[in-house]
């Protein structure tokens, strides 16, 4: 690890934490989305701030993309921290923690929590329990978009507003009564924030369990049709035509998409100039429904040379027992042909971010029957390796999951994100820096979620996570090497 | 999970000479969830089994020293009359300690987990949980922390391996020819919600059956899709919403309970219309072939999905089916049990 031998060695756990940091990495391959530019690079911080960045041209830059990796903090535009309400699942505390780990630096945290984050005062409570942690993290709020998130009437988004929420949503619920999202729509547009929508049909996923295919018909599960989202968010777009004619400033953001029909929808809604954008999660991506029967390869391996899915059983591809709660996930995991969707999506930018979706959930939710197991993957500190998975595997670039992952949420959130993702000279330093080339194995004590249990459990991933950096103080520093 | 094998296994016919109450043959699993993970083999060595149980019913006092003193407990959280008591009879005959638990509800309901009640259960001696639940996939969970055999009775729509098997042995003991390689068995019926038709589907494509599913495009759903893939992912079957083409020559018909809450569900308009449409009647049989064997795995609705002088006609198996049931659960329990005893787990 030359690249950061420079580092201040380690004194222990928590201590550190927000402290400023000294960096000198030569060497390393830095990745800028901001400017769309990676390679060897020399990068010095000084009490926390970028001091100076040299790229090294031809041989003194002898780095590659498969070593260490510098990049920007990552932004995650969807996490659930549980906090009032749910504290035994996560805390925000825990949850910056876990954040911290998986190179975020800013989380946007979704207001479904009990109570829901529908007044200032509770924007302003989640922000001093932040605060309180020590951890650097920055914690943005998303406001709920209906009070208590019922549905019926508008939240005080103007007062939601000035306690500075970065987006209305009644995530975890569709904002069901599209008079609702109407208004939503336009009085947000007129705050100058998104309104995030949850796309889902109530009507077509009321008792579904898995994902409507070969999968759910042969498990016995019940199905839970891509057209569910499709057909929401196609109302959505039609509903967002509209006021954006009378309100240009209208936004909407799109969260979660798992489908290819969602994904379509949203790359011609693009096209035709309509202010959305959207987000996937990675284990919409990496994932399919096959792994409910037991499989554990990734998407795209689940795809045969003609990008048509493979047949689990035909392949003898089941390997692990089936009907693993931990899979039980909202919206469900998909086939692979729309997980091959999510990601040529993602690597044209149609999908303008990779969102964790972490959503932490007890031992007592979780290990019980599988349609009885709340819905949910606490996932926030295994984007990056499932993302490297998938770059690993030809789409997207490093260059544009690293994107996916900074300067694409940034935009969907604006300016109450801080200052941009980069590297400019004299600014606070946020960054991550991982080992591309380093395995690590997912087990529960390494993570930091409180949340129980997980898919991913046991499985090696790349892209170690070594130092975090958010602010210019120390988020998250890997323990030394053995 | 792993797909059947079709082909005989090398050494499997020998084991099945060899079988015996006294000598349980090799067994490989300690579970019994559903009937995908069976090789042929191994299901002719269920069928092979019930044989020998079924001559034990048969006695004046049926009864075996094979199960003596191991605990086996029935946990049912769906209301069930017949396939309760069947396990329990099979169990007694085993000579078996039977215990039975009936849950109403959800184990959310009742406030305790089924992890736990499954730990209670074994601490309190139970050595086989047979496990009726309405979520489907539940047996899995408790058969991957349970230090004893699981026998899934019915969970969800996913599967219920014993009714397969006994439905296999009972068209295997009437069928002409006593095989069903190339000839046509229709399932018919509520196809969507039924674990039965699932885990029939593995057994009876597995035995070389012509398997047609038919019913209302709505109790169908994602069926064709299924059949196209093949079951194990090589094993097709025919799937119809015609009634006609489905019965047409059919050599055997299992017709399936159709419950009251699919009407409420906006799947189909009415029961009338469902029993006018696809009711197993006498008229409707005389398109098969003469003397097409008549199965339901009960409790029936008659004059719903089946006719009353079909499901008492010379050619129902419906009770024969029953008593069959007692001699299949013996045997699966006396296999799971042996597998147990094997197992270091």
């Amino acid at each position: 690890m030359s690249a950061i031998a420079s580092r201040p060695a380690r004194t222990g756990a928590g201590a550190e934490i927000g402290r400023p940091v000294d960096l000198d990495l030569t060497g390393a391959w830095l990745v800028d989305p901001s400017t769309g530019r990676e390679g060897p690079a020399e990068l010095v911080v000084r009490g926390g701030r970028i001091d100076s960045l040299a790229w090294l041209e031809g041989a003194s830059g002898d780095a590659n993309e498969r070593g260490v990796v510098v990049a920007p903090g990552f932004t995650d535009l969807h996490a659930h921290f549980r906090e009032p309400g749910g504290e035994a699942a996560e805390t925000i505390a825990t949850g910056l923690a876990a954040a911290a780990h998986g190179g975020f630096t800013t989380v946007c945290a979704m207001p479904n929590t009990t109570p829901p984050i529908d007044r200032a005062a509770m924007v302003e409570a989640g922000r001093a329990a932040a605060d309180a942690s020590g951890s650097p993290v920055r914690l943005l709020q998303v406001g709920a978009a209906t009070a208590g998130r019922a549905g019926e009437q508008l939240a005080p988004l103007g007062e939601l507003a000035d306690a500075g929420v970065v987006g209305f949503s009644d995530d975890g619920s569709p904002i069901q009564r599209a008079d609702l999202l109407r208004h939503a729509l336009a009085y947000g547009g007129m705050l100058g924030l998104p309104v995030i929508d949850h796309p889902e049909d109530l009507t077509q996923t009321s008792v579904a369990e898995a994902n409507d295919g070969l999968v759910a018909t042969v498990l016995g599960l019940r199905g839970w049709p891509a057209a569910a989202e499709a057909t929401a968010v196609a109302r959505d777009l039609a509903i967002l035509a509209e006021v954006a004619r009378d309100v240009p400033s209208a936004r909407l953001h799109l969260t979660h998409l798992s489908t290819a029909e969602s994904i379509d929808l949203v790359r011609r809604a693009k096209a035709a100039g309509m202010p959305v954008t959207c987000d996937v999660t990675p284990h919409h991506l990496a994932l399919t429904d096959e792994w409910l029967a037991g499989a554990r390869r990734w998407a795209w391996q689940a795809l045969d040379d003609h990008g048509i899915p493979r047949d689990p059983w035909r392949d003898g591809a089941l390997e692990s027992e089936p009907y693993d709660s931990a899979l039980r996930v909202n919206p469900p995991l998909r086939g692979a042909a729309d997980a091959h969707a999510c990601v040529v999506g993602l690597a044209d930018g149609t999908v303008d971010a990779v969102a964790s979706d972490h959503a932490p959930h007890t031992q007592v939710d979780k290990a019980v029957e599988f349609g009885l197991a709340r819905r949910g993957i606490a996932g926030i500190e295994t984007v990056l390796g499932l993302l490297l998975e998938a770059v690993d595997a030809g789409q997207p670039s490093l260059l544009r999951a690293i994107e996916a992952l900074t300067v694409g949420p940034s935009r969907v959130v604006g300016d109450a994100a801080g200052a941009a993702p980069g590297f400019a000279e004299g600014a606070p330093a946020d960054l991550v820096i991982f080992d591309r080339s380093a395995r690590w194995t997912v087990e529960a004590e390494q993570l930091l979620t409180r949340g129980w249990g997980g898919p991913l459990l046991g499985r090696s991933l790349s892209g170690l996570v070594l130092l975090t950096v958010a602010g210019g103080r120390l988020a998250y520093e890997d323990a030394e090497p053995a | 999970m792993s797909t059947v094998l079709t082909e005989p296994s090398n050494g499997s016919k020998a084991e099945v000479e060899a079988t015996s109450l006294d000598r349980p043959p090799a067994w490989p699993h300690r579970h019994l969830l559903d009937t995908d993970v069976l090789t042929w083999p191994q299901v002719e060595l269920v069928l092979d089994t019930a044989d020998a149980m079924a001559e034990i019913v048969a006695k004046r006092r049926p009864r075996s020293d094979a199960l003596r003193g191991v605990g086996v407990t029935n946990l049912f959280y769906e209301a069930s009359t017949r396939t309760r008591v069947s396990f329990e009879v099979a169990a007694r005959h085993l000579s078996a300690d039977v215990v039975n638990v009936s849950v109403g509800g959800s184990s959310i309901e009742k406030g305790e987990s089924l992890l736990d009640t499954m730990r209670t259960l074994e601490s309190l001696g139970a050595r086989v949980l047979v496990i009726r639940h309405a979520v489907s996939g539940a047996p899995y969970l408790v058969a991957r922390e349970f230090r004893g055999s699981v026998v899934n009775a019915g969970d969800g729509r996913h599967a219920h391996p014993t009714q397969a098997l006994l439905d296999l042995y009972t068209l295997h003991r009437h069928i002409s020819g006593g095989s069903l390689r190339g000839r046509k068995v229709v399932i018919l019926g509520d196809v969507l919600h039924s674990r039965v038709a699932r885990s029939n589907l593995w057994t009876l494509t597995a035995a070389g059956a012509d398997v047609w599913v038919c019913g209302p495009a709505t109790l169908l759903r994602g069926f064709k899709a299924w059949a196209a893939a093949g079951v194990g992912g090589e094993r097709r079957f025919t799937v119809t919403t015609d009634i006609v083409a489905a019965l047409r020559d059919a050599d055997a018909v299992m017709a399936l309970r159709l419950q009251q809450e699919r009407m409420a569900a906006g799947l189909l308009p009415s029961t009338h219309e469902y029993a006018a449409r696809y009711g197993l009647t006498a008229e409707r049989l005389a398109l098969a072939r003469e003397g097409c064997l008549i199965l339901h795995p009960g409790p029936m609705n008659e004059g719903v999905e089946i006719a009353p002088d079909v499901a008492s006609g010379p050619r129902s198996l419906v009770k024969k089916q029953v008593a069959n049931g007692v001699a299949i659960r013996m045997a699966v329990l006396a296999l799971v049990t042996s597998a147990g005893e094997r197992s270091d787990r």
